[in-house]
């Protein structure tokens, strides 16, 4: 459209407006079948974008492996627009890699909040992706929802201090945290297995391990395990043998670790070489051991290692964005991309369920203020089960469950190397348990 | 027990830091470049081995066979391409370049492979877990005994080619003095060339090292970089020996802070570098090329 030079500036931009309605209710009628969806809203103010950050390469890629297939679910599903306070608005999904470098996933936030000028901002997987990624729209004043990493190393880790008013006004976190993971661990430790309960604690020093130093550790001592925790190491490290003699010494039965995967696949081979793994008698892992392809690449050291799951596809809950059921999805993606079904599937899905509800709350989704309220009052059921913020432990924060799961050699015939089988589910009753937890030993 | 083991441990991870040492050690020696594209060279080769796996479906063992003979090319047209041009430009000049190599190359590997960390344990089977217990608390690790094994026979096997081999004799000859070696009918530039390529097949054989004994992505490489430098300081600019004695004492001082607290790892090595490099400083010692000359003058005499 051009303007003529005797046009008043007023006059030209109240035509514009009215030209662009009119284009959205041509859209909304008849025309959306007729014509591609971005041409059909093609009105700036129409138009939501969202920023999605998460690691799709460099260590934590195994977090980011489903993230193209729900990605490409969620704009199938987002085609037709969403309507929000009788606007229909064409939603952009904008994802964005960060190849696991936490500067860069600052860099890529910023970029989206300035250069792309999105509404709001989802972001998943580990702190070095969330928290960078927070704090970038911390400052910018731009609405970011986040999941999976453990929500005190996202509060505390980002300097909240507890007994402290919340300091975020911008960032809101659902996940499990710390007594999750006692929850479901004390369920898992207290089954069948029988072990002398001395537990060989192996946490880095870096957000996730020291949040579960402080937070985890002394619940599980409470609960009579006798958590041995020989320090914390550096990300990174190339040998693990001063902490492999500690355990062998105090004759550990069971471990409990949170290392990135890399290191776990290096400490848990040292392990092998030098014993440590004949005494154990449950191995239960985070941050890694997630997914098949983790413990795949450990051989026959990886059968019977268990891992609290946040999702599975004999979940009972579904997404409502893209309307599948969690076996459905699980089946889907399987489908799709030829691999085996991946946790990171339902909990990336959730996110995008989470996002899409807080934008519908709002009722005016462009506004950042109406958007960030309708995430503190987000009460919502997604993909890995309820999102509650009204009754989170702290402010900005919402609890989703974990349940206790492990990997075992699947059967034959099948065309994956490996199962992952639910063993408990203190936390949520509703979730079916498959099997009983097995003890750990090499295959 | 626990100080034994560690100790142990510490060796055979200082025959590992020994190992991805030799080829800078050797570089330095020979042609007093310090190549900071070392580590990068290093990753390069566990990539090349990668795709030779992937492509053949092959043992990296066997790989290797065929990896090596690519990083030696890569040696030549490294040597003819970019050393021998910055080499007559000053010290300064050949620092600039490697850096340069060492950026080049790691953001081809990005482009090329993305950020994916790649190893081959799974494809070498139970070497990559397997050990050997001796008595009731101490464990010896079959790759890391192979690695060490390694280190070992590359580092004395090279030594021995410099000292009593005519090829060693030119090489040395070379390093002492281009001008005198090419007077008495040598060709510096082919002897160099020579060198390259020996210090590239070490580079390989440590690059198969870093992804059997742990894992490699395309920026790995300045962190190998690191333990490497560390390891030829320590042990003594220039020398073989010294950098087998460098990267055990490197291990040990690592393994031992760990065992005091693991937040020590690290640390204790560094501690060890800065204080050998002091030492060495104050007395006057750290001059290029210093080690090789003093010991090598009597030989080329005699020869």
């Amino acid at each position: 459209m051009t303007h003529s030079n005797d046009q008043s500036g007023a006059g030209g931009s109240r035509r514009r407006q009215i030209l662009t309605t009119g284009l959205g209710a041509a859209g909304m009628g008849a025309a959306s079948a007729l014509l591609p969806v971005r041409r059909a809203w093609a009105g700036a103010e129409k138009k939501l974008k969202i920023g999605f950050i998460s690691p799709r390469t460099g260590p934590l890629a195994g977090f980011g492996e489903a993230d193209p297939f729900v990605l490409n679910l969620a704009r199938q599903s987002l085609a037709k627009g969403l309507t929000i306070g009788g606007n229909t608005y064409e939603v952009v999904l904008l994802d964005r890699d960060t190849q696991s470098d936490p500067t860069r996933a600052s860099q890529l936030a910023k970029d989206l909040i300035n250069g792309e000028k999105i509404d709001m901002m989802l972001t998943t997987s580990t702190p070095e992706v969330v928290n960078p990624v927070a704090d970038a729209c911390e400052a910018a004043g731009m609405p970011c929802l986040s999941t999976i990493e453990p929500w005190e190393s996202w509060y505390f880790g980002r300097g909240a201090k507890p007994g402290q008013p919340c300091p975020f006004k911008w960032s809101y976190h659902f996940c499990f945290g710390v007594e999750q993971f006692a929850q479901t661990y004390l369920s898992s430790w207290n089954s069948d297995v029988k072990t002398n309960r001395k537990v060989a604690g192996l946490a880095p020093n870096d957000a996730d391990g020291n949040a579960v130093r402080q937070h985890l550790y002394p619940i599980l001592r409470k609960a009579g395990f006798d958590v041995i925790d020989p320090g914390g190491y550096e990300d990174g490290a190339t040998d693990f043998s001063a902490q492999i003699a500690h355990f062998k010494r105090e004759k550990c039965e069971i471990l409990t670790t949170f290392p990135i995967p890399p290191d776990f696949t290096r400490f848990w081979r040292q392990a092998a070489q030098q014993g440590l793994t004949r005494q154990m008698k449950i191995v239960e892992v985070a941050k890694t051991g997630l997914f098949p392809s983790q413990i795949e690449v450990l051989g026959p050291l990886g059968y019977r290692i268990a891992a609290a799951a946040y999702w599975h596809p004999v979940f009972p809950y579904g997404s409502p964005v893209s309307g599948l059921t969690s076996a459905q999805l699980a089946a889907s993606y399987e489908k799709h991309s030829g691999h085996q079904w991946q946790q990171q599937l339902g909990a990336s899905m959730s996110l995008i369920d989470a996002g899409v509800a807080a934008l519908q709350a709002s009722g005016a989704p462009t506004n950042k203020v109406a958007l960030a309220a309708a995430m503190g009052k987000l009460k919502t059921t997604t993909t890995v089960g309820l999102v509650d913020f009204t009754t989170g432990p702290v402010p900005h924060v919402a609890t989703t469950i974990l349940i206790g799961a492990q990997w075992v050699k699947s059967k034959p015939g099948s065309k994956y190397k490996l199962d992952y089988h639910t063993i408990e589910n203190a936390e949520d009753h509703k979730v079916p348990v498959q099997a009983k937890l097995l003890p750990y030993r090499m295959a | 027990m626990i100080w034994l083991n560690q100790l142990l441990q510490g060796i055979l991870l200082g025959g590992y830091y020994a190992l991805m040492a030799a080829g800078l050690s050797f570089l330095f020696g020979v042609m007093r470049v310090i190549n900071l594209a070392h580590g990068s060279l290093a990753v390069l080769a566990a990539f090349l081995l990668l795709m030779i796996d992937h492509w053949l479906g092959v043992s990296p063992f066997i790989g290797l066979w065929l990896m090596l003979p690519i990083m030696a090319l890569i040696g030549m047209v490294f040597q003819l391409g970019i050393l021998e041009r910055s080499l007559s430009g000053g010290p300064l000049i050949p620092l600039l370049a490697t850096f340069g190599v060492s950026l080049l190359l790691d953001n081809i590997l990005f482009a090329i492979f993305g950020a994916n960390t790649q190893s081959f344990a799974p494809d070498i089977g139970s070497l990559s877990y397997g050990s050997w217990a001796i008595g009731h608390s101490i464990d010896i690790s079959q790759l890391d005994a192979l690695i060490f094994a390694t280190a070992l026979v590359l580092l004395v096997g090279m030594h021995l080619l410099l000292t009593r081999s005519q090829l060693g004799r030119m090489i040395r000859a070379t390093a002492i003095d281009a001008e005198a070696a090419s007077l008495s009918g040598l060709d510096p530039r082919r002897v160099r060339v020579v060198a390259s390529v020996m210090a590239m097949i070490m580079i390989g054989v440590a690059g198969a090292a870093l992804g059997m004994r742990s894992s490699f992505e395309p920026y790995a490489g300045g962190a190998q970089l690191i333990y490497a430098f560390e390891a030829v300081v320590i042990g003594g600019t220039g020398s073989l020996w010294g950098t087998l004695i460098g990267g055990i004492m490197l291990g040990i001082a690592q393994n031992m802070g760990a065992t005091i607290n693991p937040h020590l790892s690290q640390i204790s090595g560094h501690v060890v570098f800065l204080l050998v490099l002091l030492v060495r400083m104050r007395m006057g010692s750290l001059r290029l090329g210093n080690f090789l000359r003093k010991r090598m003058r009597p030989s080329v005499v005699s020869a």
